[in-house]
């Protein structure tokens, strides 16, 4: 008998849903904690959120729990002590707060939990659960409080300059200067990645796109907003709407999964901030090109591939299909799957303030997610995540797997 | 409170990452998240990575006088790995290796804290053609507690309860000692108990209380090419019961019987107690519903089996679905039938569950069913035929919110009534039973009976440190 499909996405939410035949719980989303105290309690820590239900082998699925053993680390254990610490069992104390921020965000668990308040919600008290410890003064970790600090003063995380932000910029880049669409760079593509950022330029300017990166770009505010300030993300966000009105922005256009997800999902949903300007990412932007005839990709890449899904586009939006569409039209590319992708990926162990606070725990989710690439036998794991790709970048060893970034395959091809 | 020097012992048998004596670790051991049962306290938790550290545990804990609980995912009905007396609470979370599959004799052998998630994800990756019995439990749940607790599986039928699927053991000792029972113990097949004395039976259904299993073989059956499971309807348990008894004794390749009652679905996921009438009766539902799943080696043989159970159900006037026709409403349990525990969104199940005579299905649920409506909660009955219609469980769930003092406090005198009442049948045992239930059999044995689990219990562990305050050797 055909397994039925028991989980759909709400495009937009960041959340995916069971599909229920009777009543379905709507709760409120960016709540603070205590507006989730009556549902956390609903947990019996019965550890299906530990391994991936019904699919990839059950395999284990998250990153923090699996690092950190004992039960706290899990979501059943991360959920009952929210309800701890909401009806007085427990106090709030630095170990506590650790607890919660010694996590990526990235969600796996929740996919697996078969409880419908919790597989669609538990995202949300995981954040409200890290902006309470930031109000008693318990959060964020001293490395992300250092990284804020300077994205405060230079507009980034890297410790880098604001001004060197463009140093990756070639010549041959033709900007539009009255230009509506914005590509929206971001911290890691600027400083880190800038191949990417070449690559996704050159793409736009060989399909003519009129488009101009923003003089004074900034940080999107995710490190911040991720670490339980939502307070100093709102500021970032708040800033940058400004910034965008006044170019006369219509229309973004970003190579960033966490970038993304902040423009079009945080600044909206949690902020308030209507900017009304589309949001798209550059997959998504590539295979409606490439739907649209407009873009052709005429050269081979003979190269097996594996594609990761980036926490920030794939859980936290729901986008699972359109990278591997693209990936799919370049002459040559053999796409391969890891046993546990899309919904049930394992996280690099980059993202939620983690790879600056724990790097041992970091460390261990991009050798796992490493380790199960190589096990496809690809030649290269590819995203459309530059923090992804900087995390596994870092973390192959002896180049035994190549990492790439869906716009650098892109641009090859073209 | 316990000396930080023990801690600091602890740390050198498994390392430092592996102890914990942490409130916020520690809070998550002290109590199941689940039932009506009281708060326990854990002083410390410990994570082994090797049977040999095990002993290192106990040994220390026998030294210093300290209890011991074993401790896999820590849920079960009965609040058994409850720490009861405080103490180091024994996570084998790490223990969770596929060690060996035999495919001749068909066993796995696993370590103590492997999960159903665990063996599942191995035996699909690695040994497609077998398969093992599945409990309708959480996938990270622990397969060897639910196996010395006498769980019960989807191939109940063909295997018993789980105790019964239990081919061979390891144990730590309460004295720190380790033993092995079952043809392992001479040689490296763990093919089954025979022929020595069956010393497993000092471990199952002990509730840990003897020792802590750091391996075991479980029984693997072969994944048969067909299958299909139906689900029978009828107006009341009265006149389900013995058509689901007379399809036991009939063969047709049924490895499980299931009968739950209509209330059942206010444990299901996707319903709760405002979805479900209260009494079925009442409301002219069908009360009854039966899960037979029969399974076959040729489509001939299939097609059979298939129409005689169809043909057993209508003459005893049930309404009989193919998992096809009768969609997602009984969609087979591969591993959950409705994934994780929050019983009807309180997030608070118990039950009084029991093994007992194929004769007491329908009294069981008679009485049950009067005390919950009295009780305004609906009734919920579960009961699964095992090995061949030899015997059955029975239980009625009791749902409620626990983070409600007063719901708490009406769910542990309900359950106390219905266990009191369903004694009165005669052949009701209780499994996994909370401690108020398991003390009541000891005025219900002959006195040597008793005196001989307590000089058990006594010799295995002498200083009295494993899980105390559970278990029918402790009081």
């Amino acid at each position: 008998m055909a397994k039925k499909k028991r989980v759909s996405y709400i495009r937009g939410k960041g959340v995916s849903k069971l599909r229920l035949a009777y009543e379905n719980h709507e709760v409120e989303r960016h709540q603070n904690i205590e507006h989730y105290k009556d549902i956390v309690y609903q947990c019996g820590k019965c550890g299906t959120c530990r391994t991936v239900y019904k699919d990839a082998y059950w395999s284990r699925i998250c990153p923090s729990g699996e690092f950190g053993q004992f039960e706290a680390y899990f979501l059943g254990g991360k959920n009952l002590l929210s309800w701890a610490v909401t009806s007085d069992k427990l106090k709030w104390s630095e170990d506590l707060a650790k607890i919660f921020y010694h996590c990526s965000v990235c969600l796996a668990c929740t996919q697996q939990c078969q409880i419908p308040e919790i597989h669609h919600y538990a995202g949300e008290w995981l954040m409200a659960m890290r902006e309470e410890a930031v109000r008693l003064g318990f959060g964020p970790m001293p490395e992300q409080a250092r990284y804020t600090e300077h994205i405060n003063k230079e507009h980034n995380p890297y410790m880098e300059k604001h001004e060197d932000r463009t140093n990756w910029l070639p010549s041959h880049i033709k900007q539009s200067p009255d230009a509506k669409i914005a590509y929206f760079v971001g911290c890691t593509t600027s400083y880190r990645e800038q191949n990417v950022a070449i690559a996704t330029a050159e793409i736009l300017n060989s399909l003519q796109i009129e488009f101009k990166i923003l003089k004074d770009e900034r940080c999107c505010g995710s490190p911040v907003y991720m670490t339980g300030q939502a307070e100093k993300a709102k500021k970032i966000a708040e800033e940058n709407v400004k910034m965008f009105k006044d170019e006369g922005i219509e229309k973004i256009i970003t190579s960033c999964a966490g970038c993304y997800r902040t423009l079009k999902e945080t600044y909206p949903k949690k902020f308030g901030l209507d900017h009304g300007i589309e949001v798209i990412h550059m997959p998504k932007f590539l295979l409606d090109m490439v739907n649209s005839g407009e873009l052709k990709f005429n050269k081979e890449i003979n190269m097996k591939i594996t594609y990761h899904d980036p926490c920030h586009i794939g859980r936290h939006m729901g986008i699972y299909e359109p990278p591997r569409k693209v990936l799919n039209k370049i002459p040559g590319i053999e796409l391969v799957e890891m046993d546990r992708n899309r919904h049930n990926a394992w996280c690099c162990g980059s993202g939620g303030g983690v790879r600056s606070a724990f790097k041992d725990l970091s460390t261990f989710a991009a050798d796992e997610r490493i380790e199960e690439a190589k096990g496809t036998s690809a030649e290269a794991i590819v995203s459309c995540c530059p923090f992804c790709l900087n995390q596994f970048k870092t973390h192959i060893k002896d180049n035994e797997i190549k990492a790439f970034d869906i716009a650098e395959l892109a641009r090859k091809a073209i | 409170m316990i000396d930080s020097k023990i801690i600091v012992e602890l740390e050198n048998v498994v390392g430092k990452k592996y102890v914990s004596d942490q409130p916020e670790i520690q809070f998550l051991y002290h109590y199941d998240f689940v039932t009506a049962e009281p708060e326990g306290i854990c002083d410390i938790s410990i994570m082994p990575n090797s049977a040999e550290e095990v002993q290192e545990i106990v040994k220390l804990a026998n030294k210093h006088k300290i209890p011991v609980v074993p401790w896999v995912s820590g849920i079960n009905f009965g609040s058994i790995a409850t720490p009861r007396k405080g103490g180091i609470v024994v996570d084998l979370r790490r223990l969770n290796r596929v060690l060996e599959v035999n495919e001749d004799d068909m066993y796995a052998v696993i370590e103590g804290g492997t999960t159903w998630a665990d063996l599942q994800g191995y035996l699909e990756k690695n040994h497609p053609g077998l398969r093992a019995g599945i409990t309708w439990s959480p996938p990270g749940t622990g397969i060897v507690p639910s196996c010395l607790c006498y769980g019960m599986f989807d191939l109940g039928m063909l295997g018993g309860s789980g105790a019964e699927f239990i081919n061979g053991l390891e144990v730590v000792l309460g004295s720190g000692d380790l033993v092995k029972v079952g043809s392992c113990s001479l040689s490296n097949y763990w093919y089954g108990r025979q022929p020595l004395p069956d010393l497993a039976g000092l471990f199952i259904g002990w509730e840990g209380s003897t020792g802590i299993v750091t391996k075991a073989a479980i029984k693997l059956w072969p994944k048969m090419p067909f299958r299909e499971d139906f689900a029978a309807l009828g107006l009341t348990i009265d006149k389900g019961v013995p058509v689901m008894l007379k399809l036991s004794k009939a063969g047709l390749g049924i490895c499980d019987l299931v009968i739950v009652n209509f209330g059942w679905g206010s444990s299901v996921q996707e319903l709760n107690e405002k979805n479900i009438a209260k009494d079925a009766k009442e409301a002219n539902m069908p009360d009854f519903v039966g899960l037979i799943t029969t399974q076959a080696y040729t489509e001939k043989q299939h097609e059979a089996q298939c129409e005689a159970i169809k043909e057993i159900c209508k003459e005893g006037n049930l309404r009989v679905l193919s998992a096809q026709e009768g969609a997602e409403v009984i969609t087979p349990p591969p591993m959950q039938l409705w994934g994780c525990w929050n019983f009807s969104r309180g997030g608070g199940g118990q039950w009084v569950g029991t093994y007992c005579s194929t004769r007491d299905i329908v009294k069981f649920y008679n009485l049950a069913r009067e005390i919950c409506l009295k009780h305004e909660k609906i009734p919920q009955f579960y009961s699964r035929i095992l090995f061949g219609g030899h015997y059955v469980v029975a239980r009625t769930n009791i749902n409620f919110n626990k983070n409600n003092p007063e719901e708490i406090k009406t769910t542990r005198a309900l359950l106390k009534e219905i266990h009191e009442e369903v004694q009165q049948l005669g052949g009701v045992v209780m499994y996994k039973p909370p401690k108020w239930a398991v003390q009541t059999y000891k005025n219900r044995t002959l006195p040597a009976t008793t005196e001989l689990i307590e000089k058990i219990k006594k010799l295995l562990d002498p200083n009295n440190i494993m899980n105390p305050g559970q278990g029918i050797g402790d009081d």
